[in-house]
């Protein structure tokens, strides 16, 4: 039998998924930014923070991935923004096309700002689009300096590493100027904001980062 | 690891639709190029060809074989356009001893093509 070359890449069908989610997103006027992190990091727990303190400025969202329960989406609809879940069934990472299916939940033309908590994974969710239009990584303090060069795929993709929990660098040989050289020998067009959600520290510097992206998009306009 | 189930089932149903086209329904050889800086390791991905074996996936035998071409990531540095296989610093040019790399090739799977009858 002769071999047939396909050449195609393996994620082409989630890519076109996801251009069409980033058309809608764009056609409501809504930014969309991909939250991930290792579990535990601290994503739902900066999305109640920045949902108290955006609220005001912006109709946010949230798109909660999770393998199995609700428990996140509760949490962030407990502070007001509307949320829709999706329970993955143990597969690690969201796709397009999940994504996708829970739209219809979420009052598009009623958002400014959706941000979709990916599972709490290093590896996977890297590879697959989901129509953001930025993504960012939580990365925290307990989880040790080594982390930004064992996983170099996911800092590849990812423009903003939000390094939480300093409130507990006193305890850990975390070293912060370690991990933002090692960021920049791996992605310079990066930045890492250090910041402790439960303390309240450094929060603005992410509000304001969400503010700038907000701005500078195109669609933000009129 | 399951995240590799679901990519080689994604994988098998775009063969699939294409074998359809040809008139064929079972792959004797089913050939990927992974890139050593993409979401995927080798390993994980034959042990999901495995299990879509093992769970009758329709287009698979028992004699299907996988085969996997290592495609090795390359880098090129922006500011002094050296060509360069990176490390973990990715984008740290071994020549010029700045971050000004960018990668060119290595960070994607694809299907390169199949045998089949
Ligand atoms: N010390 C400290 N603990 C924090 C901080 N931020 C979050 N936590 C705690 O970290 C734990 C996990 O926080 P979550 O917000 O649930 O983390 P997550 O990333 O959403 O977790 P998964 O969705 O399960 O992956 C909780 O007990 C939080 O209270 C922080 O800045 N400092
Ligand atoms: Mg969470």
């Amino acid at each position: 039998m002769a071999e047939i070359i396909l050449s195609q890449d393996a994620l082409a069908s989630n890519n076109r998924a996801a251009s069409h989610n980033r058309q809608l997103f764009e056609q409501y006027g809504v930014l969309v930014i991909n939250v991930m992190s290792s579990p535990g990091a601290g994503k739902t727990t900066l999305l109640e923070k920045t949902i108290e303190a955006l609220g005001d400025r912006y109709r946010i969202g949230v798109i909660q991935g999770d393998l199995a329960t609700q428990i996140d989406a509760d949490r962030v609809r407990a502070r007001g923004a509307s949320a829709a879940q999706i329970n993955t069934h143990g597969v690690c990472h969201l796709e397009a096309a999940m994504v996708n299916k829970v739209l219809p939940q979420l009052d598009l033309e009623a958002l400014d700002l959706l941000f979709i908590e990916n599972v709490g994974n290093l590896v996977c969710p890297s590879g697959y689009d989901l129509g953001e239009h930025h993504r960012i990584t939580v990365l925290s303090v307990p989880e040790g300096n080594d982390k930004i060069l064992k996983y170099p795929v996911m800092y590849l993709r990812t423009e903003l590493v939000l390094l939480n929990k300093i409130d507990v660098l006193p305890y850990f040989d975390f070293d912060v100027e370690q991990a933002i050289e090692d960021l920049r020998t791996i992605n310079p067009k990066s930045r890492l904001i250090p910041l402790s959600v439960k303390e309240e520290t450094n929060l603005d510097e992410w509000y304001q980062w969400i503010d700038e992206v907000y701005a500078r998009w195109p669609k933000a306009v009129g | 690891m399951s995240h590799e189930v679901a990519l080689m089932g994604d994988m098998l149903n775009i063969v699939a639709e294409d074998m359809q086209k040809h008139g064929l329904s079972k792959v004797e050889k089913l050939k990927l190029r992974v890139g050593t800086l993409s979401h995927s390791v080798p390993d994980a991905l034959e042990m999901a060809f495995e299990i879509h074996k093992a769970m009758k996936a329709p287009i698979l035998t028992e004699d299907s074989a996988l085969e996997i071409e290592v495609e090795e990531a390359r880098a090129q540095c922006v500011i002094c356009g050296h060509e360069y296989v990176p490390d973990h610093r990715v984008a740290l040019c071994p020549n010029c001893g700045v971050p000004g790399g960018k990668l060119i090739a290595g960070d994607a799977i694809r299907i390169v093509s199949y045998e089949g009858v």
